[in-house]
C-alpha cells in the first residue's frame, strides 16, 4: 500500500468530497494562493474554483456562524481553522449556533447542521499557552456536537469524509505534530465510521485509551514496558462523540487496569468522563484505580523544560501503568 | 413609488395581524399560559414594510422582538402561539419556545444571543452565491446588536464577499434599559456602512412605505448581485423590555413614550389609506376583526393541543 502524510489524507478525503458533492466548499485563511508543496487544501482552489474554496478574513465568529448559516440553507462547509485556540472567539457559534440549533428548533422541517470545524491542536512546539491547547473535553461537553480526533494519516481520511457526509456538526481535530507524519493508506475509497474504537495495540495486563498524538507516546510507552513483560492494550477511541465506550469496557474487563492519555487539562476531562463511565460500568472489573495522564490543570509553558514538565510524555505514562500494577 | 391597492392593503392587513397576535400574547402573558416571556414589537410594525419587498424564496433572519416576520412571510399563527404554549404542534416541537423557526418560509431560527444571528445571514447568501440563486437574505437586528462583533464582521464579510445580504436594523432607541446614546459611537447606525462599502440609509422607521421604499432598494441591489446594503429603521419599543420577568421599569420619560405613541406606524398608514380611498372605515374594522378571528382560532389550536412527552426531551439532538 502506498504511504502519504496526514495532511495529504486529509486533502484527499475533501477533494473526493468536493467532487461527490456539490455542496460542500471550504473556508480558511489564504486559500485565495495556489499552494506548493502539501497541505489540507492544496490544488482545490485550482479545481474547485473561488466560490467553492473561499479565502477569509481573521473574523472566526463571523466565518465560523456562516458555516452554520449555509449548512441551515442546504450546504456542507468545511471550515479550516488554523490553531484550536484561536477559535474559541468562536464558541458561541460552535457550541451553541452549531450545536443546539437543530433540538432548539425541534428539527423543524428536518433541519440539521452539517459542518465540519478543521482546527489544529497540540503543544510540543514551545508556543506557549496560548497556541498549544487540546481542548477536547470542552467540545466533548457540549450537546449536538461530534468530536473527531484521528492519529494515521489513514483514519484522517475516513473520518474526514465520514465527518462531511455526517447531517451533524463535526468539530475535527489535527495534532500540530502529526502533520507530516506518513502512514499507509490505500488508493480505492473508504470512510472510517464514526464510534468505533480502534484497538492499535493489544495486551492483556492494562488499558490505555489515549486521544490524538497521546496514541504515539502511549505506543512507545507499551513498547518498552513488553520488555519488563507488561503486556498494555492501547486504544484509540477516534471519536469523542460517539464514544465506543463498549469497546474500552470489554478491554478494561480483559485487563482490569485502565489509564486514559489526554493532552488537555484533566480537570473534567476526558480521562475524568472514560474513567467515570468505566467504574460505572465496570467497577467490579478494576484491580486497581484508574489513572490519568494529561496536563496537570496548568497553561502550557514556554520552555522546553517546563513545557516537559507539563504536557504528557512516554515516561509520564509509562509511570500511570506501572501505578496501576501497583508499581 | 406607487404600490397597487392590493400591496397596499396586504401591507396594512400583515401589519393589524401582528399587533393583533402581540395584544393576543400580552393578553395570555398573566394568565401564565405561556410559561415564558415575550418581547414586544408593538409600535414597531413598520418593519412590515421592509418584510414586505421579499420574494418567496427570500430568507429572514430576527431579532428578538415582534412577531411580524413570521406574520408577514405567512406563517401559521397556531403553530407559533403553540409553540409559545409548548406545546408539541408548535413549530419547535415545544423545545423552542421563543427561538421560532418556519423552514418551509425560510425563517430558520433565532440566535439566543444578541447580533448572533448575522454570520448565519451571511451563511445562507453565501449558499444563495455558490448556487447561483436570485435569493436575497434580510437580516434584522437591533441598535444593541449594532455593537457586537459579530454584526460588524458579517457585514465586513458580506460586502468582501458581494453577497445578498439585506441588513436591516431596528433602532428602537434602547437596548434592555440603556439608551442608544449610551451605547453607540454613531447617531446614525446607517453610516456604519460606510466602513464596509455599502450603502446606508436611515429612514422613519414608523412610515411603512418609506420603509418599503429604502428597503425595496436595497432588495433590489441585492438581487442583481451587487452586494449588501444597511438600511435603518428608527423606532421605537412601546413596551417594556419584555412582558414578564424581573427587568426594572421607570427608566424612561412617560413624555418620550407618548410621543412615541402619537406616531403609531399603523393609525398613520391607516390615516393614509383612508385619506387615499384605499381603506374605508368598514373596511378597517373587517380587517380588525378578521385578524381578532384569526387569533383566537390560533389560541384555540394552542389551547386544544398537547404537550409533549417528556421522552421527547431526548430526541432531535443529532440528525
Amino acid at each position: 500500500m502506498r504511504t502519504i502524510s496526514f495532511v495529504e489524507a486529509m486533502n484527499e478525503a475533501l477533494r473526493e468530497e468536493m467532487r461527490r458533492d456539490p455542496s460542500v466548499y471550504v473556508l480558511g485563511l489564504g486559500l485565495h494562493l495556489s499552494t506548493k508543496g502539501p497541505s489540507i487544501t492544496g490544488g482545490l482552489l485550482e479545481e474547485f474554483g473561488e466560490r467553492r474554496v473561499r479565502s477569509i478574513p481573521i473574523s472566526e465568529p463571523a466565518v465560523a456562524g456562516s458555516c452554520v448559516g449555509a449548512a441551515l440553507a442546504g450546504m456542507r462547509p468545511v471550515a479550516s481553522f488554523s490553531l484550536t485556540d484561536f477559535v474559541f472567539c468562536a464558541l458561541d457559534e460552535i457550541l451553541c449556533k452549531a450545536g443546539k440549533w437543530r433540538y432548539t428548533h425541534g428539527a423543524e422541517g428536518g433541519m440539521c447542521v452539517p459542518v465540519v470545524f478543521l482546527q489544529t491542536m497540540g503543544g510540543y512546539v514551545r508556543a506557549a499557552s496560548e497556541h498549544s491547547q487540546s481542548p477536547l473535553a470542552l467540545y466533548a461537553h457540549a450537546p449536538g456536537l461530534k468530536i473527531a480526533a484521528p492519529t494515521t494519516p489513514y483514519d484522517a481520511k475516513g473520518l474526514l469524509k465520514t465527518a462531511i457526509r455526517d447531517d451533524n456538526p463535526v468539530v475535527f481535530f489535527q495534532h500540530k505534530l502529526l502533520g507530516g507524519s506518513k502512514g499507509p493508506v490505500p488508493e480505492e475509497e473508504y470512510c472510517v465510521p464514526f464510534g468505533v474504537a480502534k484497538v492499535v495495540r493489544e495486551g492483556s495486563d492494562v488499558t490505555v485509551v489515549a486521544t490524538s498524538y497521546m496514541v504515539k507516546l502511549a505506543l512507545e510507552a507499551a513498547g518498552s514496558l513488553e520488555e519488563r513483560g507488561i503486556g498494555v492494550e492501547v486504544i484509540d477511541p477516534l471519536t469523542l462523540e460517539p464514544l465506543d465506550i463498549d469497546r474500552i469496557l470489554e478491554s478494561v474487563r480483559k485487563t482490569g487496569r485502565l489509564v486514559v492519555v489526554d493532552e488537555d487539562t484533566e480537570r473534567c476531562g476526558v480521562g475524568a468522563e472514560i474513567a467515570m463511565q468505566v467504574v460505572e460500568r465496570a467497577f467490579s472489573s478494576l484491580k486497581a484505580p484508574p489513572e490519568r495522564v494529561g496536563n496537570p490543570n496548568l497553561p502550557v509553558p514556554y520552555s522546553p523544560v517546563l513545557e516537559a514538565a507539563v504536557l504528557p510524555s512516554k515516561e509520564k505514562i509509562e509511570a500511570a501503568i506501572l501505578r496501576t500494577l501497583g508499581g | 413609488m406607487e404600490l397597487s391597492r392590493e400591496k397596499l392593503l396586504l401591507i396594512y392587513r400583515n401589519m393589524v395581524r401582528s399587533r393583533a397576535f402581540e395584544e393576543l400574547v400580552i393578553e395570555l402573558m398573566p394568565q401564565w399560559k405561556i410559561p415564558a416571556s415575550w418581547m414586544s414589537g408593538i409600535g414597531q410594525e413598520g418593519v412590515v414594510g421592509a418584510l414586505s419587498t421579499l420574494l418567496e424564496g427570500d430568507y429572514v433572519t430576527y431579532t428578538h422582538r415582534g412577531a411580524y416576520y413570521f406574520i408577514c412571510r405567512g406563517s401559521d399563527p397556531g403553530r407559533i402561539l403553540a409553540e409559545l404554549y409548548g406545546k408539541r404542534t408548535g413549530y419547535c416541537r415545544g423545545k423552542g419556545g421563543r427561538h421560532l423557526a418556519d423552514t418551509a418560509h425560510k425563517i430558520f431560527g433565532k440566535s439566543g444571543t444578541i447580533g448572533g444571528h448575522a454570520p448565519l445571514a451571511v451563511g445562507m447568501a453565501t449558499a444563495v452565491q455558490i448556487r447561483a440563486e436570485d435569493a436575497v437574505v434580510m437580516s434584522f437586528f437591533g441598535d444593541g446588536a449594532s455593537n457586537r462583533g459579530t454584526t460588524h464582521e458579517s457585514m465586513n464579510l458580506s460586502a468582501v464577499w458581494k453577497l445578498p445580504v439585506v441588513w436591516v436594523c431596528e433602532n428602537n432607541g434602547w437596548a434592555g434599559t440603556t439608551p442608544v446614546s449610551l451605547t453607540t459611537a454613531v447617531a446614525d447606525i446607517a453610516k456604519l456602512a460606510g466602513s464596509y462599502s455599502m450603502p446606508g440609509r436611515s429612514v422613519d422607521g414608523n412610515d411603512v412605505l418609506a420603509v418599503y421604499e429604502a428597503t425595496c432598494q436595497a432588495v433590489a441591489r441585492a438581487r442583481e448581485g451587487n452586494g449588501p446594503s444597511l438600511v435603518e429603521l428608527k423606532t421605537y419599543r412601546i413596551r417594556e423590555f419584555a412582558e414578564a420577568g424581573p427587568f426594572p421599569t421607570g427608566y424612561r420619560d412617560p413624555e418620550e413614550i407618548e410621543a412615541w405613541r402619537r406616531r403609531d406606524p399603523i393609525e398613520r398608514f391607516r390615516g393614509e389609506l383612508l385619506g387615499r380611498g384605499v381603506l374605508t372605515e368598514g373596511m378597517v374594522e373587517e380587517i380588525a376583526r378578521e385578524a381578532a378571528a384569526e387569533m383566537q382560532s390560533a389560541r384555540e389550536f394552542a389551547e386544544e393541543s398537547e404537550f409533549p412527552a417528556p421522552e421527547d426531551a431526548f430526541t432531535d439532538l443529532y440528525a
